[in-house]
This record gives structure tokens, C-alpha cells and sequence, in this order.
């Protein structure tokens, strides 16, 4: 489950480099001054038809060559052809990746090709009839979220390899938009199970930033969700025929309104998770930048799904506009009172926090935030 | 990037450049290209490498450039990004960091600095009076501190930082980035700032291609003569 490099620049006793020790694998560095070239060499024999190598061989090879670096995007390619002749098992493949990045938690060509392979898994489970072989046995919904959850694994450990793992919260976000579709389930999952990673790792501006893109996905879900509904309710008064076909968007819309998505609370405890952090650990830029988008999240967001809901609110019959609408005056019930709570309560975390610090940085940061919230605010 | 490669700001910069260099810049082979860059900037005012990720100098510089080239960067906030790019020079080394609480690295001093004379010429084609005539909107002598101080390798070569080793990348953009901090503008409002002895002052680099503004002129001069290809096979 593991892979790394053993510093030892002499081959001392006569035994094989390869050392694996409960389920890690390590290679004494000696022998990759020679193991490299070779393996490196074969295969570009092999790519200009110099000498031929079997489907076995060249498993192996790129096998070898991925681990000792990954950034080989010949090796990746040879084997994306393997596995579109269906000689090789594409979740062979997210293992090698899973275990090149242990050790090279950036490389970018691994993040690629994990793409691409799983962009091949999602068009196999489109085609139910064809390829079942790796198939996990589990009907096509299962089957992605197990991938779906299996990625954000891999992505939070290569995120922990690395300080501000650009290539591995990219893919993270890019598994969410792809394989998950940005359901407000998965939105909701991320928030709660990165909570924790971020308080560890205060200085990660993608961790942060992964934040931030959570929270706008879910503002923009909710909006859309919302304008769902309506139109369903719209539609379902005019053409009582359509009602079935309608039914299964419906009940989608309907899923996430049960879901009960409090954004005003969700955008609450962001900004109670940033001041707390901000007070334990202070002078860090990230935290800042991310209290200045959650404050400009809130400010912004119940007046943009009360504009959508007026629009649509009009001209709807009474009884069907009842429950869509019950809901959003509530929320915007709570949204004038957010608003006005919102900035004073800001304008005190920062002047607490400039008459209370000791740390330069911080000092500058608050004072920053502070000629921020004048400009923003305008009060 | 390349067939069945990834897709990302960079490549629509590559395209951007060589087709425009050689005279193949058709509207249709970039329809919709400028909409797709202008969507990858996002809150923090720089740019992502696809949209909804986080703001990168590298991948900035590409997006930004692209849009100069296509003549649309008014899609972009620029205020947004000029306030993020300028919050990228560090306070202490004088170079810039790549994304924001990141560390300095030598190479940004091309991709960070260098947007600088794009955003010049954005603001100032929209007639921005507060705008210098000598300067760029960054601490161009720190920035030719940080790269002449702590990026040189004493055997020759450039690098990320000390400590880092020298590799040719660095070295290219390390030496980019020095150009871009000692020379404002072109032919009349030239205005040379050189730290340290004359002899330190590179030649002026194109702030688009970053190959030299002659270069720039010969290959467009060049492939004018011939027409743009169609799309139809011949």
C-alpha cells in the first residue's frame, strides 16, 4: 500500500534490492542507476518497433517504470492502449496510480491518467451490456460511489503528502463535477468530513479553497433546485399528462428540499470554524482570504435565491406554490436578521482580534479585513 | 494538451500563440475559447487551470495572455485580478509566490511580474488616467533583488530559491522575469530600471510570447505572406 526509495548508495550484501516489509514496498537506491535505463530503454525499443514485447512484458515494464517515476506519460499511454484492447483491467490502474502517488504525491501524469481511466469506467457502466470484468459485482450507482469515495481517499492522503496539493485537490473537484454531480448529499459529505483536515492544516489554501468551491456548488444548487421545483408545480398545473414524466425530476428536487439544505447555517459555521481558527493560529494568510469570501457568500446569498423565488413565485397557483414557498419565507425571514448580525459580529471578531494579538502578521491581516469590511459593507 | 492529454488554460495559450504567430488565427478555431478562459477565473480575482480551481500564477499568466491575444480581456475582472496579482510579491524576498501562502519561487518572476505589462496595457486601452508612465504595478527592484541575490547558482544556471538546484526552467524564467522588471513600455515611453551595474541589464522580452519583440515582428511579418489556410482539405 506504500512504495519508497531505501537510501543506500552500495549494493553491500548479495541479495535481491526489493524489500517489502508489512505490505510496503522499498528499492534500495543503488539499483535504479541501472534498473532505470533499462526498463526505460526496452520500452522506447518497443515504441519504435525495434523489439517486440508481449502484453505480460509490457505490463510489467510500465508497471516498473511508473513506480519509479511517474511522470512517464509514454508508459501511461502504453497502457491506456492495453486497456482499450481490453488486455488490461483499468482498476489495475488506480491501484499503480494509488501507489506511485505514495511517493509522488503531485505528479501530474498520474492525476491525468486517472482521469482517463476513469472517464473509461463511467462509459462502461453507461453500457451495462458490455465489459464485465472488474466489474464489482454492485449495481452502477454503488459502483460509483464506492469509486466516487475510494478518490476522495486518495486525494486527501496525497493532499497530507503535500503542502497545497494543487494537482490533487484539482482532481478531487473534478470527481465531484464528473462521477458525484455535484449532489447536494456529496456537497454536504466533503463539508463535514474536510472540517477536520483543514483545522490540521490552516495554512492549505486549496484545502480551503476546496471549501469555498463546496459552498458556492451548494448556492448554486440550491438556487437551481429551488427553481426546479417550481417549474415542476408550474408545469404539473398545466398538463396533468406530463405529471409522470415530470415525477422522477420532481422527486429529485423534492430529495434535496428534504434535505433541508440550511445554507444560512452552513455559511454560519464556516465563518464560526474560520474565527476560531483564526484565533488559535494566527498570521495565516488563507484564513483571511477565506473569511473575506464567506462573509461576501453570505451577504450575497439569500438576496440571490429571494430574487429567483420572486421571479417564479408570480403567477402560481395558491395551493400548488404553498409548500416551495412556505420554505423560502422562512429562509428569508432569517436572512434580514443575517444580514444585519452578520457584520457587526464581524466588525467585533476583528477588533478583538487587534487589540488582543501579539503576531506582526496577523496584526497586518485584521487591519486588512478591517479596511475590507468598511469598503464591502459600506458602513 | 495533447490527443487524449489533459485540458487546461495552458493549451489554449500554446494555440493561442503559435496560431497567431503564424497567421492561422481563424474565429472559428478559438469560438468560444475567450468564454471558457474568462469562466476559469474565480474569486480570488487570479485564474485557475480549469474553472473552479484555485488561482495559480502559471496558469494566470497563460489565461491572461491567451485573452491579449484574442483581444478579449475585458471579459476578465480585471480590478479583481490586478488586486491578486499584486498581493502575490512577497514583503520580505522582493519575488513572487505561485498561489497565495505559498512560498517564493524564482519562475513566477515571469508568470506573476509578467502580467503586470498585460494588465498595463488592458487598463490603459481603457484610458485608466491613474495609470504610470514609467513604471509597472509592482516593486520591480525588489523583484530584480530577489532573482539577482538568492537565484543564481554560483556554477551558472538559475533557480527556484537557495537551496534549490539550477535546471534549465528556472533558469529561463528567472532571466524572463528580470527582463520584465527592468524594462516599462517600448519605443518612446521606455523607461530602463537596472539594479546594480549597467552591465546587468537584460534585453527587453515580448510580454505576450516572451521571445524578443524583433523575433515577435519578423514572425508575423513572415507569415503574412501567406494566406490563412481554410479548413477544407485541400
Amino acid at each position: 500500500d506504500e512504495i519508497g526509495l531505501i537510501p543506500c548508495p552500495e549494493a553491500r550484501y548479495n541479495r535481491s534490492p526489493i524489500v517489502l516489509v508489512e505490505n510496503k514496498l522499498g528499492v534500495e537506491s543503488w539499483c535504479v542507476k541501472f534498473l532505470l535505463p533499462y526498463v526505460h530503454n526496452k520500452l522506447l525499443l518497443f515504441r519504435q518497433r525495434k523489439q517486440w514485447l508481449n502484453k505480460d512484458e509490457l505490463i510489467d515494464i510500465t508497471c516498473t517504470l511508473l513506480l519509479l517515476n511517474p511522470d512517464f506519460t509514454t508508459a501511461w499511454n502504453v497502457r491506456k492502449e492495453l486497456i482499450l484492447s481490453g488486455t488490461l483491467n483499468p482498476l489495475k490502474d488506480l491501484h499503480l496510480g494509488k501507489l506511485a502517488l505514495t511517493k509522488f504525491p503531485k505528479s501530474p501524469e498520474t492525476w491525468i491518467h486517472r482521469r482517463w481511466v476513469l472517464q473509461q469506467l463511467i462509459q462502461e457502466n453507461s453500457l451495462p451490456n458490455l465489459a464485465t470484468k472488474g466489474n464489482l459485482g454492485a449495481a452502477p450507482v454503488e459502483r460509483i460511489h464506492r469509486l466516487v469515495q475510494e478518490e476522495m481517499k486518495v486525494c486527501s492522503e496525497a493532499a497530507g503528502r503535500y503542502p497545497s496539493n494543487y494537482n490533487a485537490w484539482s482532481h478531487r473537484i473534478w470527481v465531484l463535477q464528473h462521477l458525484a454531480k455535484l449532489t447536494v448529499k456529496i456537497l454536504l459529505d466533503e463539508l463535514s468530513s474536510t472540517k477536520y483536515w483543514v483545522s490540521m492544516h490552516v495554512s492549505d489554501h486549496s484545502g480551503f479553497h476546496y471549501r469555498q468551491f463546496l459552498l458556492n456548488s451548494l448556492i448554486r444548487r440550491t438556487v437551481t433546485d429551488n427553481n426546479i421545483v417550481v417549474q415542476n408545480q408550474m408545469v404539473n398545473e398545466q398538463n396533468p399528462s406530463l405529471q409522470k414524466e415530470e415525477e422522477s425530476a420532481g422527486t429529485e428536487a423534492a430529495c434535496a428540499e428534504e434535505q433541508n439544505v440550511d445554507l444560512p447555517r452552513c455559511l454560519d459555521e464556516e465563518m464560526e470554524l474560520c474565527s476560531e481558527l483564526i484565533d488559535n493560529y494566527p498570521g495565516h494568510e488563507t484564513l483571511w482570504c477565506h473569511s473575506d469570501e464567506n462573509l461576501s457568500n453570505s451577504h450575497h446569498s439569500p438576496a440571490a435565491s429571494h430574487m429567483a423565488q420572486a421571479m417564479d413565485v408570480d403567477g402560481l397557483n395558491e395551493s400548488s406554490s404553498k409548500q416551495g414557498y412556505t420554505q423560502e419565507t422562512k429562509r428569508l425571514k432569517r436572512a434580514p436578521v443575517q444580514d444585519s448580525l452578520g457584520p457587526e459580529m464581524e466588525y467585533q471578531f476583528v477588533d478583538k482580534v487587534l487589540s488582543t494579538c501579539r503576531d506582526v502578521d496577523q496584526a497586518r491581516f485584521a487591519t486588512a479585513y478591517r479596511k475590507w469590511l468598511v469598503t464591502f459593507l459600506g458602513q | 494538451m495533447h490527443v487524449g492529454g489533459e485540458v487546461d488554460v495552458r493549451s489554449a495559450y500554446c494555440a493561442a500563440s503559435v496560431a497567431s504567430l503564424t497567421n492561422i488565427l481563424t474565429p472559428s478555431l478559438f469560438a468560444g475559447t475567450a468564454e471558457w478562459i474568462a469562466r476559469c477565473q474565480n474569486w480570488e480575482g487570479g485564474i485557475g487551470g480549469v474553472p473552479g480551481m484555485e488561482a495559480h500564477g502559471g496558469y494566470t499568466f497563460c489565461g491572461v495572455a491567451a485573452l491579449v491575444i484574442l483581444k478579449q480581456e475585458h471579459l476578465l475582472n480585471l480590478r479583481s485580478l490586478l488586486h491578486w496579482v499584486t498581493g502575490r510579491q512577497m514583503r520580505f524576498e522582493g519575488g513572487f509566490q505561485g498561489r497565495c501562502n505559498k512560498l517564493v519561487d524564482g519562475c513566477y518572476s515571469f508568470w506573476q511580474a509578467g502580467l503586470l505589462p498585460l494588465l498595463h496595457r488592458a487598463l490603459h486601452a481603457r484610458g485608466d488616467p491613474a495609470l504610470s508612465m514609467a513604471h509597472w504595478m509592482f516593486d520591480q527592484l525588489a523583484l530584480q533583488e530577489y532573482i539577482l541575490l538568492c537565484c543564481q547558482c554560483p556554477a551558472g544556471g538559475l533557480l527556484d530559491k537557495p537551496g534549490k538546484s539550477r535546471d534549465f526552467y528556472h533558469t529561463c524564467y528567472c532571466l524572463s522575469g528580470l527582463a520584465i522588471a527592468q524594462h516599462f513600455g517600448s519605443g518612446d515611453l521606455h523607461n530602463e530600471v537596472v539594479l546594480g551595474i549597467p552591465e546587468n541589464c537584460l534585453q527587453a522580452t515580448h510580454p505576450v510570447y516572451n521571445i524578443a519583440p524583433e523575433k515577435v515582428a519578423r514572425a508575423v511579418m513572415h507569415f503574412l505572406q501567406y494566406p490563412v489556410p481554410s479548413l477544407e482539405p485541400a
